[in-house]
């Protein structure tokens, strides 16, 4: 009894806590229509639900020519799935078209917490007449669907179910027949859904599908979470073909039960809904369709045709307009509309007798998120065996499911410049009635002249690992270095540094010479030792002045003196000449040597 | 028995002048079979002259043109891409490899900027200019650094973009040139084509298909096993058999 008061006390703490981290949650705005195509009188919902705020300010009414748009409702829901919080705040329009057409319901401002949030717009068409008869327009960018109710299964409250709509319930063998797979979600229901559903069956083929569109919709007056999935189909054979349902993974966290033992205390407790919920894989299927397929007709089949099935129309380009010496000029054709661009073979080109042709190169551009609508566009490289005024014309035949009957489309020869010969003279054009299409020249020898087409390389290796691009290479990087090195010298020399490492080898030659000098001349030797070390004329003043600014011990300075002396009794005394003795030799040398060493 | 060597010596000479007429001739009698609907002997003669000739991109179209009416797919996309290693600029030969590939089942060779490039210039010429005006540049601005002559801003801004220049083009032609840029490239020719290995192991798992006629470039062998990385990213072990690199071995 004490240990419920205490957990019923920790528990009124822990709830309204857990209620303010909600806040935190991220902010999102959602709007939708509950069906976006009705007739003139027939009321549809816009949805507007607001995540993860308490409070949003939305307009009482809405703009739009041959509408009228007010709000009918507002509603706040708290859920709490594994002690995480949110909130959704749903805000319901009625929407009352006055009258027939395509409408779009502009977007407009929602202020949640000081801050502006912008809708998306959205389009809805009226007609004046039942939904049921009405033919699917294409709208640009988007996949032709027609308005399906939802299936009987969200009559039942389900909280999940899928619808697979056809664009159309007949078509025939080769034609794109989009569709759209459409998994609907009660908003109540959080989880994970997969990223593609699960789509295939036999006597059609599937395109790839579009990235799931993500939208809310009232159905029932309840508010549902719709992923959208478009493809298309491409029926291959006859018949009346089933197409089976489609299916999508999802990981949903469904409401379950509280805790065994805790049932009592949570049923007293107004905690919102989810508190206690968990994860169930489901499987969400479609319901499945049926589809008469017609094989095309053989009567009044092209030539030509070459598969493509829908509604098409054709232009042509050349470039370059001029080409000489047999080059190739590319006539680029481009065949845009609704159909099947992956199964049509490429247009034929006619007269093209004065031309080398080779198989076209194509590229598709598809302007929706299926394929079914889009620019192809073929690349014919011609290569003119003579010199040509013309391009060939161009064929393309297609099968046109709307009228039942085969379409051929034709493109006249564009004007072109090509010769065979840089130098050719321009052959004469021969004068021609506006409108027919040119005499094609004769035709020459049928030896296909490739090598005239062709030139590039005429070895493997590339020019980079060629023994004689590498040997130039390796020359002029010696070159190189050598120049360098030239100059790097001169520079040297002139530098202070260079002139005092060519004096200390001279020195060091002088002391070597004074090593071998005979007697008389030592003192000369020895007077030329002294002049390269001290960098100065070889005079006894200059030398003398030179010594005593030196840095040198006073010792090595009188030595120094003595020896000047000495050569100039060597010089000028009587008798000419000194002749010293194998010490005094000994000694000179030894004091030089020390010298040269000194820096 | 005196006058022999004279007399072979004399038949070198002749051998010598004559070959390229005789190898001439080859081709012309393998492109008149070719006329003629012999595709499989024409295509001997083909690879005959492409042993005794220096490889030439329309050789090798002819010979991937012959392959193909014999209805040896992925030896033509083998023939068609040596042709455009060869002359990237052979409109032809793209158009023809796309159209093999195809039917071998294979996407499309895509293009990028390395094959806007190839279009516009051709790669020895492109590596030729680049080495010119490099050295150029480098001894230009050797001499004017050590010479220093007065107002020469301008001569060494020009030294210096002929550098860059000469650089850059080297760069471009090394980047792009498929003599380089294929050199590890090899090509999957083995009916039903190849795997894709975890580790070289018979048995080892299998991380991908290699179809008949499509690329791979090898990065390394070990034994009888290449590791290779597909186009698509995927990198694992193979078996060397039945692979055969884009560029002939020298």
């Amino acid at each position: 009894m004490t240990g419920n008061f205490y957990m019923k006390r920790a528990l009124a703490i822990l709830v309204p806590l857990l209620l303010t981290v909600s806040s935190l949650c991220a902010q999102e705005i959602v709007a939708g229509l509950s069906s976006n195509r009705t007739q003139v009188g027939g009321p549809v919902q816009l949805v507007v639900t607001v995540r993860g705020a308490r409070g949003a300010d939305v307009p009482q009414t809405l703009s739009a020519n041959g509408l009228q748009i007010k709000l009918t409702g507002r509603s706040t829901q708290f859920e709490m799935r594994n002690f995480k919080m949110s909130s959704t705040l749903t805000y319901t329009y009625m929407v009352l078209p006055q009258a027939e057409g395509e409408f779009t319901i502009p977007s407009f401002d929602v202020l949640i917490e000081g801050k502006t949030y912008r809708t998306q717009a959205m389009r809805l068409s009226v007609s004046g007449s039942s939904l049921a008869s009405q033919s699917p327009s294409l709208p640009q960018n988007t996949a032709p669907f027609p308005s399906a109710p939802p299936p009987s299964s969200a009559q039942d409250g389900r909280s999940f179910f899928g619808d697979l709509v056809l664009a159309k319930k007949s078509a025939y063998v080769g034609e794109v027949v989009p569709v759209d797979l459409r998994f609907y979600f009660n908003a109540r229901v959080g989880g994970q859904v997969g990223e593609r559903p699960n789509f295939s069956g036999e006597g059609f083929t599937v395109q790839k599908f579009s990235n799931a569109a993500k939208r809310e919709q009232v159905v029932n007056e309840a508010n549902y979470v719709v992923f959208s999935f478009q493809s298309a189909i491409t029926p291959v054979k006859a018949g009346a073909l089933d197409i089976p349902p489609a299916s999508l993974d999802a990981r949903l966290q469904v409401p379950g039960k509280a805790p065994q033992g805790f049932d009592d205390f949570f049923s007293n407790l107004p905690l919102p809904q989810g508190m206690f919920s968990e994860a169930q894989d489901v499987r969400v299927e479609t319901n499945t369709q049926k589809l008469e397929v017609t094989a095309l007709p053989k009567d009044g089949r092209p030539a030509d045709f070459s598969g493509a099935v829908g509604k098409f129309a054709m232009e042509a380009s050349v470039s370059p307009t001029k080409a000489s010496g047999g080059e190739p000029v590319t006539l680029r054709v481009k065949v845009s509309g609704q159909g099947n661009f992956e199964g049509m073979g490429a247009p034929t080109l006619v007269g093209d007798e004065g031309w080398r042709s080779y198989p076209p190169s194509d590229k598709f551009h598809s302007a929706d998120a299926i394929g079914f609508t889009g620019e192809k566009s073929f690349e014919f490289p011609i290569i003119a065996r003579q010199d040509q005024t013309r391009t060939p014309g161009v064929r393309f035949s297609f099968f046109d499911p709307s009228t039942g009957k085969y379409t051929t489309l034709t493109q006249d020869p564009l004007p072109v410049d090509a010769r065979v010969g840089a130098s050719a003279t321009p052959p004469p054009v021969p004068s021609q009635p506006a409108g027919t299409a040119a005499t094609p020249p004769p035709v020459p020898p049928s030896t296909p002249d490739i090598t005239a087409m062709s030139g590039g390389a005429s070895s493997w290796t590339a020019l980079f690992f060629r023994k004689g691009f590498l040997a130039a290479n390796a020359a002029f990087a010696l070159a190189w270095l050598a120049v360098v090195s030239l100059f790097s010298i001169r520079l040297f020399s002139a530098s202070g540094a260079g002139r005092t490492l060519a004096r200390k080898k001279q020195s060091r030659q002088a002391l070597a010479q004074l090593r071998k000098a005979a007697p008389d001349s030592f003192y000369d030797e020895v007077s030329r030792f002294l002049s390269l070390r001290f960098d100065a004329p070889c005079d006894q003043a200059s030398l003398a002045e030179r010594i005593a600014a030196s840095s040198f011990p006073a010792e090595i300075k009188a030595s120094l003196h003595q020896m000047l002396e000495r050569h100039a009794e060597s010089k000028f005394a009587a008798g000419r000449g000194v002749s010293p003795s194998a010490e005094e030799r000994g000694s000179v040398l030894a004091t030089l040597t020390k010298l040269r060493d000194e820096k | 028995m005196k006058n022999n060597p004279l007399r072979l010596l004399l038949a070198l000479a002749l051998a010598i002048l004559f070959a390229p007429d005789l190898r001439a001739d080859s081709l012309a009698d393998a492109r008149a079979r070719y006329a003629d609907g012999e595709y499989e002997q024409a295509a001997k003669l083909f690879e005959k002259s492409l042993e005794s000739l220096p490889p030439q991109a329309s050789v090798l179209f002819e010979l991937a043109r012959c392959l193909r009416q014999t209805g040896q797919e992925s030896r033509a996309a083998l023939n068609f891409r040596r042709a455009l290693v060869l002359d990237p600029r052979f409109a032809p030969a793209r158009a023809a490899l796309i159209e093999t590939n195809t039917d071998l089942g294979l996407p499309k060779p895509g293009k990028n900027w390395r094959d806007q490039v190839l279009e516009r210039i051709p790669m020895d010429s492109l590596t030729l200019a680049g080495a010119v005006l490099f050295w150029l540049g480098v001894f230009a601005v050797t001499l004017l650094v050590f010479l220093r002559p007065s107002n020469a801003k301008g001569r060494f801004a020009l030294g210096i973009l002929c550098l860059a220049g000469g650089a850059a083009a080297l760069a471009l032609a090394w980047s792009c040139d498929p003599r380089v840029t294929d050199r590890n490239t090899a090509l999957v020719l083995t009916t039903g084509g190849a795997s894709l290995l975890s580790a070289p192991a018979d048995q080892s798992e299998k991380i991908a298909a290699m179809p008949d006629g499509s690329t791979v470039t090898i990065l390394s062998q070990r034994g009888r096993w290449f590791y290779g990385r597909l186009p698509d990213g995927k990198r694992g072990w193979f078996l060397t058999e039945g692979i055969i690199p884009l560029i002939p071995p020298a």
